[in-house]
Formats: structure tokens, C-alpha cells, sequence
């Protein structure tokens, strides 16, 4: 039951409450709670009492439907991602993605792995990167205060990128998944 | 529960060259003709009922595939160690299926990893953590991971190395900034 329409090109309306929108998106960030490598452990003493990320409106929801931001959290296998990709088109737009760890930036120490990918950014759109081999959850914390400052600016666009450039991205997943079975965009 | 074994292997195989004996624990090597017939009198004879795992190590230097079948009882908890040696080229190990359902997972592990067949396993072509690979099985030791790397995800991006002695010098005017020694302090 889905519908594999590709979506359109973003259209730019500069609504008169684009900036309440923002403001409103930004201070109830809610993510898909889905972990794909060493750093979804760093995501528990996050969600928990001492650090708690629900003093600035950050939830962990179940289901890509109900949320905003998807984190890589570390390596991300070939297999993953083909799971990753399903995940983040069925979030609704806006969508943010936060990537964490060395290993998304340029391979980390698993720069020679023969199934993780090097840089993810040539496969999904990033918005905010936080280094660390694994960051800890102040680092998660202060990655999430710049992606909320770029919200309320309206520079996190990586979801428009994506769906206008979305042949490019595309081409490079064709590339690395081999046995590619998805359809053409998951709704 | 070890005399049991070393009963039990003096009987079936002669020619057994024991690797690590320990209390609740023995590693044997035995010729690849006999590896099953051990087997199975270690889980009928001898209480051995879960097999833990089968591994392979890539001898590339003798040209062999060491697998080592890991047995344990839940008895006591003792560990038997089985191992034998199959040539690299057309590897063909018999499947133990029959014996433990969950060995079809390692040995399709095994067949992905390291290309090694099980004929008798009727799951052994499908995919199991890479899906769709061609070419040589990546835990094989002739499979260059850093070239694969580069070639299929890119190159890494450059670092930029910043020297703290260069932010220095553009502050103070001097390459060398010396540092003052504790007699010149004192």
C-alpha cells in the first residue's frame, strides 16, 4: 500500500508565517528511533533522565510518519542504507537528518571496510554533522541546538536538495546497492 | 567429561593431534575424512548438544581453509573443538543440517564470507548479510578491502593538518617559539 509517484520539485512560496512555521518545527524536533551503528547507544543516556533531550522538545517517535529528523548514528552498512533510504522517504517534509560519528563524515576507522560506506552525503542529503568517534550526548545536544538554529534561519534545507537532485542521489545508491528492488520513490 | 572424548576419539579416529587441553575445554585436529564421523559421536556418545559455532580461518600460506566446528554441552558447560583442514580451490564441507537446524546460518555465513559450499545445504545460495555480491567473497585473503573501498565508495576526503606551532608563529612573528626550560625559570 504505498504510491510510487516521484514527488515534484519544491516550489519556494515565501508564506507570511513561514518564520512561525519554523519557529514551531523547531522547538519539537521528533525522531524515527532508529539506530544504525555503535552510536544508537549514545541515543539512550540521551533520551534518559540525565541528559534528557525532552527539555528541548526532542521525542523519540516509532514510526517514520510521526517524525522529523532521522540520525545516522555511525557506520552505515550497504545493507542499512537500502533500509535507510525507505525510512527517510516516508517521512513527511520537512525532513532533517543529523549525522554522527567520523564514520559518516569520511569513512572513520572503517575507511577499508568492504561494506560501509565512506561519505554519506553522496547518498542522502546531511543537514548537521557532529564529529566524535562516538560523540557524546553533550555533542548530540549541541548538534541538535545548531540544527534548530538553522531551522529558525531556514538554511536546513537537505530535503529540498534531495528532491531536487533527486537523480544524482539516485545514481550513486544504484551504484552501491546491488540488488536493487525499490521502487521508484517510497511514500 | 575430556576422558569421555579421548575415549571416544581413540576409538573412532587414530590419527588425532590434540591442540589445547584444559579442564572443560579440548581443541582437536582430526583428518578432514573423519571430522563428521567425530562429530556425531561427540553429540550421540558423549552429551555434546549445541553446536556454538563453525568458523573459518584463511590459511593463505598453506593454501587451506582451517574450519573449526565448536561443540558444548549444556551439562557442564565443557567445550569441544573440532578442527580440520580443506583445501582453498573448490571447498566442499558437508552440511550438519540434519543434526542442528541453526547450522544452516553459519554455513551460509560461511558461503558468503569465504565461498566455501556446503552441497547438501539447500539454503546455502541465498543471501545473507551482503546482498547480491559478485566477485571474491570479502573474508578471503586475496580480496584487497582497501581498493574495493576505494573504488566502489571513494576516495576519503583530505585532512587539513592545522600545526599549533603555525598558529603561534603568525601570532608572535616566530617560527620557533622557545620554550623556557625549568632551570631558566628557577
Amino acid at each position: 500500500m504505498y504510491c510510487n509517484k516521484i514527488p515534484d520539485k519544491p516550489v519556494d512560496n515565501e508564506k507570511i508565517w513561514k518564520k512561525l512555521d519554523d519557529l514551531a518545527r523547531a522547538n519539537s524536533l521528533w525522531i524515527t528511533a532508529y539506530g544504525t551503528g555503535c552510536g544508537a547507544i549514545e541515543l539512550r543516556p540521551l533520551h534518559t533522565s540525565r541528559f534528557d533531550m525532552e527539555r528541548f522538545g526532542i521525542a523519540m517517535r516509532p514510526t517514520p510518519r510521526q517524525s522529523d529528523v532521522l540520525i545516522i548514528s555511525g557506520y552505515l552498512s550497504v545493507k542499512t542504507l537500502k533500509r535507510v533510504i525507505r525510512v527517510y522517504e516516508q517521512i513527511q517534509d520537512p525532513k532533517y537528518i543529523l549525522a554522527l560519528g567520523s564514520c559518516t563524515i569520511d569513512g572513520g576507522m572503517y575507511f577499508d571496510s568492504y561494506n560501509t560506506i565512506n561519505i554519506l552525503d553522496r547518498y542522502i542529503p546531511v543537514d548537521v554533522y557532529v564529529n566524535g568517534c562516538m560523540p557524546r550526548p553533550e555533542a548530540v545536544i549541541d548538534g541538535f541546538i545548531l540544527l534548530m538554529k538553522k531551522i529558525k534561519e531556514g538554511k536546513a534545507v537537505g530535503w529540498k536538495r534531495y528532491k531536487e537532485n533527486l537523480e544524482y542521489y539516485r545514481k550513486n545508491q544504484r551504484e552501491i546497492i546491488r540488488n536493487w528492488d525499490l521502487p521508484d520513490y517510497n511514500w | 567429561m575430556a576422558d569421555d572424548l579421548m575415549t571416544m576419539l581413540r576409538e573412532t579416529v587414530e590419527d588425532y593431534r590434540v591442540i589445547r587441553k584444559r579442564h572443560g575445554y579440548l581443541h582437536v585436529s582430526v583428518p578432514r575424512e573423519r571430522v563428521m564421523e567425530v562429530i556425531v559421536t561427540a553429540k550421540s556418545r558423549c552429551g555434546k548438544n549445541v553446536l556454538q559455532l563453525i568458523s573459518a580461518v584463511d590459511r593463505i600460506e598453506r593454501d587451506i581453509f582451517q574450519l573449526t566446528w565448536i561443540l558444548e554441552s549444556t551439562e557442564d558447560a565443557s567445550i569441544f573443538m573440532v578442527s580440520a583442514d580443506y583445501p582453498r580451490e573448490g571447498c566442499k564441507v558437508p552440511t550438519l543440517k540434519d543434526m542442528w537446524p541453526s547450522a544452516v546460518f553459519f554455513e551460509r555465513e560461511l558461503r558468503e564470507m569465504f565461498g566455501i559450499e556446503f552441497p547438501g545445504n539447500p539454503r546455502q545460495d541465498e543471501d545473507f548479510l551482503l546482498e547480491g555480491w559478485e566477485g571474491i567473497p570479502p573474508m578471503r585473503r586475496d580480496f584487497d578491502t582497501l581498493e574495493y573501498s576505494m573504488k566502489t565508495y571513494g576516495e576519503r576526503r583530505k585532512r587539513e593538518h592545522v600545526d599549533p606551532r603555525r598558529l603561534i608563529a603568525e601570532h608572535t612573528g616566530e617560527w620557533d617559539t622557545p620554550v623556557p626550560s625549568r632551570k631558566e625559570k628557577s
